[in-house]
């Protein structure tokens, strides 16, 4: 029973060195991570392909669209893979053009929601006591609001030209869901060994929840952000459906309103692809986005990381 | 040195239809762990050592009585006054797998106190990396080895060093052992055991160590001292080679005769004492707590609680009819 | 207690080999594994983490579950014949009816929602049981003979039971069908010492009184050399030593059974002459592939161990594999111990 003593220099580890291989080891991970599956690639190429529609888009095409009086509701073609739409608009640029709106807004309510329900329910858990049971009791009251109404009567006021305010609001009405799931996991490993150990340490709060706890639930937290994503742009989608939301934005469900209402793609075959092109898109992007988050349990946990 | 003077803690157990039930866990223990000694507490679960054990690390509240560190009583100080106090004595889990954190290396587990520490001595940052490779070679594992990886790369003799590393970041005056090998592997507990006794020898650390298996108490060091708690009592008390030799009361010895005895290197002692009964710990009893228990009680046992004394000698025990019995295995030489 | 004791049954295991499936390729927890249990004895099985035990106590009602997959060899219980060739209906009758199987502290394998009695009567209709009454009788019976309130027990549900208690109720589940090969995985893990000793005892007991073959399995020495009548050690998928308990704790002949014996923390003996094996349990991915899979912990290591693999060799009745172990006269032919 003697204890080793290495010679010095036996294990020497360099600070700064370790964090940047710790880094290197995570990317290395989650690219093996990801490339444990095809469909998780076929995600990944999904989602960062819209990403790249969202940003480069816009600038691909001229401000207003050009149109084109003498193809009204145009087949498909090769100038116009989905057609044309009522004014002979390539249905296509329209797609591209409006994926930035719905993509901003479905980020701006993603880190809202993540942020704001990550932050009340990490606080609630911890502190428990009379806090949790304040924080608890606003979220319900966020839980209970009607967020279809609010929206409908918030519209008359506001026009939510920018996609950041649509974001905001649709944030602001989520983070009930996740404020209630992050509260119940926090409780849970509060009782872990290792959070009673840093406790026992001496540990201060902020490093006790933020390198502790946190990492723990970022599956759990990064699951979240990429479904809020999703509810975002079928919320926004929704709205600009039911036309209660003005045009005057560029977006996939104002689209989806003037096929149907106006293009009368229901009825007219005609304008079928008018209809179908967002609706395509929006499907890809949601099974962009469930395909990786089937990856996040593995990318986030050291040990299903590695091999 | 740390003493404890009547603690005492009730849990009020509820969810029962019948309403609130307050069930005993320490009923009055007093206890001193000498600076670099070595003391185990040794009792079934639910008989509140562990409690004990929590109530000492400062990670549990107790209702009355009083603990003293280093001379300073705590109850003549506010909460956060008694923190600095309480890290001077650490925890170790029992539980190695749930007590490092999965998602941070070694070296970020052992890197975060260390920072803390080298805050609070006035050293610089540059000592902390030095110090986590002393740490890990003074519990006897090779740090180049350990630092990078994550706990699920480790065994669990590995992991329980690292544990006993993080618990030394703090230089604390004392470990709190809570069954730190039960969850070890066998051919690895005498490692565990063996670096607490050496910790004891060359940092003048005291361990506390808390555990169900009486024989384990007998690797943690020379001079150690053995609490024998049952029900929230301590029934008997000594040094440890005397309280497993020549132990006096009767439930000490049902403990120790309940340990397997290895046939073919050891034969049963010759008096060994089996409860009448099994453990329940519902019960209220005016006499002593193992009355209903003891094959040799008497009426005055069932009437009449006896205190723990001890005639005078370092052996103390809390039992109307002390006799001393074989009930350990002795060694058989082939 | 009396029933008409059919001679208890023998086990044969003979070069069983079970791999589980990792992303490195198929690795053997278990691998070709000779063990015999005599009819009527109680056989313990030592092992630490690793070491194969438990995926060899379920190999015993062919009951390996994926990844993992029995690749080789054959498990004869005698009225029974070979296990890992039944299939289907067969061996869902055989489970429970002939092997009677204790999980782990039973702590875990009790549906939480259900009494004890509603479980027991679940188990005899899943087996054709006719009388469900005296099934209850019987499973009464069993549980007073382990010192339990029958009635009171089987209206349990299980959070109202001790461990040791629901220990019992394990032991009852497993022999109430009349099984006569009976595996107990870690039958006192999580128990306190004197529950321990009580739940040994009762083991000991009930074998001896329905004439069973019982397999015990654990990780802890003390558990088995209480109760068992030989005991084999297993390390790293390999069974290294076999023989009568008493010689294999008293005289141990493999290196990493010396080792292990003087690792445990006993009461009686020389503090100073206790030390830990060096080194650590071997892993699935830890496992080397081709020589003594001991040898790194070893004091004895040759070269051989490097390259060949140690066959168990059986001498005065007791098997042990190892190149350092003074091997018998050529003789003695490879016999297993039985």
């Amino acid at each position: 029973m003697t204890v080793t003593v290495l010679p010095p220099g036996a294990g020497e580890v360099a600070a700064g060195t370790t964090r940047a291989a710790l880094r290197r080891n995570f990317w290395r991970g989650v690219w093996r991570v990801l490339c444990r599956k095809p469909s998780r690639m076929a995600g990944v190429v999904i989602v960062v392909g819209f990403a790249v529609m969202g940003v480069v888009g816009p600038l691909l095409y001229p401000a207003n669209l050009p149109r084109d009086d003498n193809a009204l509701y145009a087949a498909p073609s090769l100038q116009h893979p989905f057609g044309t739409d009522f004014e002979g608009t390539d249905v296509l640029a329209l797609v591209v053009t409006g994926a930035r709106y719905v993509l901003l807004t479905g980020l701006a309510t993603a880190v809202i929601t993540v942020a704001l329900g990550t932050a009340i329910g990490l606080f609630a858990g911890f502190r428990r006591g009379g806090w949790d049971t304040a924080l608890m009791r606003l979220t319900d009251l966020n839980l209970a609001i009607p967020g279809l109404p609010l929206l409908l009567v918030l519209s008359t006021v506001w026009k939510f030209t920018s996609p950041l305010s649509m974001g905001l609001v649709l944030g602001l009405l989520g983070w009930g869901g996740v404020a209630r799931a992050v509260r119940s996991q926090t409780l849970s490993l509060r009782e872990r060994g290792f959070i009673e150990a840093a406790r026992g340490l001496g540990l201060p709060t902020t490093h006790i929840i933020g390198r502790e706890l946190l990492p723990s639930m970022a599956p759990y937290i990064a699951m979240n952000m990429l479904i809020a994503v999703t509810g975002a742009v079928y919320a926004q989608v929704g709205l600009f459906f039911l036309g209660v939301l003005p045009f005057d934005a560029n977006n996939w469900g104002v689209m989806l309103n003037l096929a149907v209402f106006s293009g009368g793609a229901l009825t007219t075959p005609a304008a079928l692809p008018y209809l179908l092109a967002p609706l395509i898109a929006i499907l890809l992007l949601t099974l962009g986005i469930v395909l990786i988050v089937d990856a996040m349990d593995e990318i986030f946990n050291p040990r299903l990381r590695e091999e | 040195m740390i003493t404890g003077t009547a603690i005492t803690k009730t849990f009020r157990q509820r969810g029962s239809v019948l309403g609130k039930r307050d069930v005993p866990a320490l009923r009055g223990v007093d206890f001193a762990i000498e600076r670099g000694g070595a003391v185990s507490f040794i009792g079934e679960s639910g008989c509140g050592k562990t409690t004990l054990g929590r109530i000492i690390a400062g990670l549990e509240t107790y209702d009355s009585g009083e603990i003293v560190i280093d001379g300073t009583p705590m109850s003549s100080l506010s909460h956060h006054r008694r923190q600095p106090y309480f890290r001077r004595i650490q925890l170790i889990h029992q539980d190695p797998y749930s007590a490092l954190n999965p998602t941070r290396t070694i070296h970020q587990t052992l890197e975060a106190p260390l920072r803390l520490r080298a805050r609070q001595t006035g050293r610089p940052r540059s000592w902390v990396d030095g110090r986590a490779e002393e740490l890990l070679s003074l519990v006897g594992i090779d740090p180049g080895y350990v630092l990078p990886r994550y706990p699920h790369q480790l065994s669990g003799g590995m992991r329980q060093r690292v544990v006993i590393a993080r618990a030394l970041t703090m230089d604390p005056e004392m470990l709190v052992a809570d069954e730190a090998v039960s969850m070890i592997d066998v051919s690895l507990r005498l490692g565990i055991l063996g670096l607490l006794r050496d910790l004891r020898e060359r940092l003048h650390v005291s361990v506390l160590f808390i555990t169900h298996d009486i024989a384990t108490a007998r690797y943690i060091g020379d001079e150690g001292e053995v609490y024998v708690i049952y029900r929230g009592q301590v029934i008997e008390r000594g040094p440890t080679e005397t309280i497993i030799a020549d132990p006096v009361h009767p439930y000490t010895q049902s403990l120790l005769s309940a340990i397997p005895v290895l046939h073919g290197l050891e034969r049963p002692g010759s008096e060994q004492v089996v409860p009448t009964e099994a453990l329940d710990e519902g019960q209220a009893d005016a006499g002593c707590l193992f009355a209903r228990r003891c094959p040799f009680s008497t009426d005055r046992c069932e009437n009449e609680r006896p205190v723990l004394s001890g005639d005078g000698t370092v052996q103390l025990h809390a039992c109307f009819h002390p006799r001393r019995r074989s009930v350990i295995p002795q060694g058989v030489h082939t | 207690m009396s029933r008409d004791s059919a001679a208890a049954p023998g086990v044969r295991i003979r070069g069983l080999t079970v791999v589980y499936k990792t992303p490195a390729g198929e690795l053997p927890a278990v691998s070709g594994v000779d063990l015999t249990l005599a009819p009527g004895t109680i056989t313990g099985v030592v092992g630490e983490s690793g070491s194969g035990k438990s995926t060899l106590a379920l190999s015993l009602l062919n009951a390996v579950q994926p990844p993992g997959r029995i690749s080789a060899g054959s498990v004869e219980i005698d009225g029974l014949g070979d296990v890992l060739a039944l299939g289907g209906e067969e061996l869902r009758r055989a489970r429970g009816r002939k092997v009677g199987y204790v999980f782990q502290a039973a702590q875990n394998s009790l549906n939480p929602l259900k009494t004890i009695g509603k479980q027991l009567l679940d188990l005899g209709r899943s087996h054709d049981v006719d009388d469900l009454r005296e099934l209850v009788r019987d499973a009464k019976g069993l549980l007073a003979r382990m010192g339990l309130d029958g009635a009171r027990v089987l209206d349990s549900h299980q959070h109202e039971l001790s461990g040791g208690m629901r220990q019992r109720v394990g032991i009852m589940l497993a022999l109430v069908l009349n099984a006569q090969v009976v595996v107990l995985d870690e039958p006192t893990t999580a128990l306190d010492m004197i529950t321990q000793a009580t739940i040994l005892r009762i083991i000991r007991e009930v074998h001896e009184e329905r004439a069973l073959t019982t397999l015990v399995i654990t990780h802890d020495v003390g558990a088995v050399a209480e109760v068992a009548d030989s005991l084999a050690v297993m390390y790293g998928g390999r069974v290294v030593e076999h023989g009568p308990i008493a010689e294999v704790l008293g005289g141990p002949r493999h290196p990493y059974t010396q080792g292990l014996i003087r690792a445990i923390p006993r009461l009686s003996g020389d503090i100073s002459l206790a030390r830990a094996l060096p080194g650590r349990p071997p892993t699935l991915g830890t496992l080397p592939v081709a020589g003594c899979v001991f040898r790194e912990r070893c004091d004895r290591r040759m070269e051989i161990c490097d390259t060949v693999e140690p066959e168990p060799v059986t001498h005065d009745g007791r098997t042990v594999s190892c190149h350092a172990t003074g091997r018998p006269s050529p003789a003695v032919k490879r016999r297993e111990y039985a």
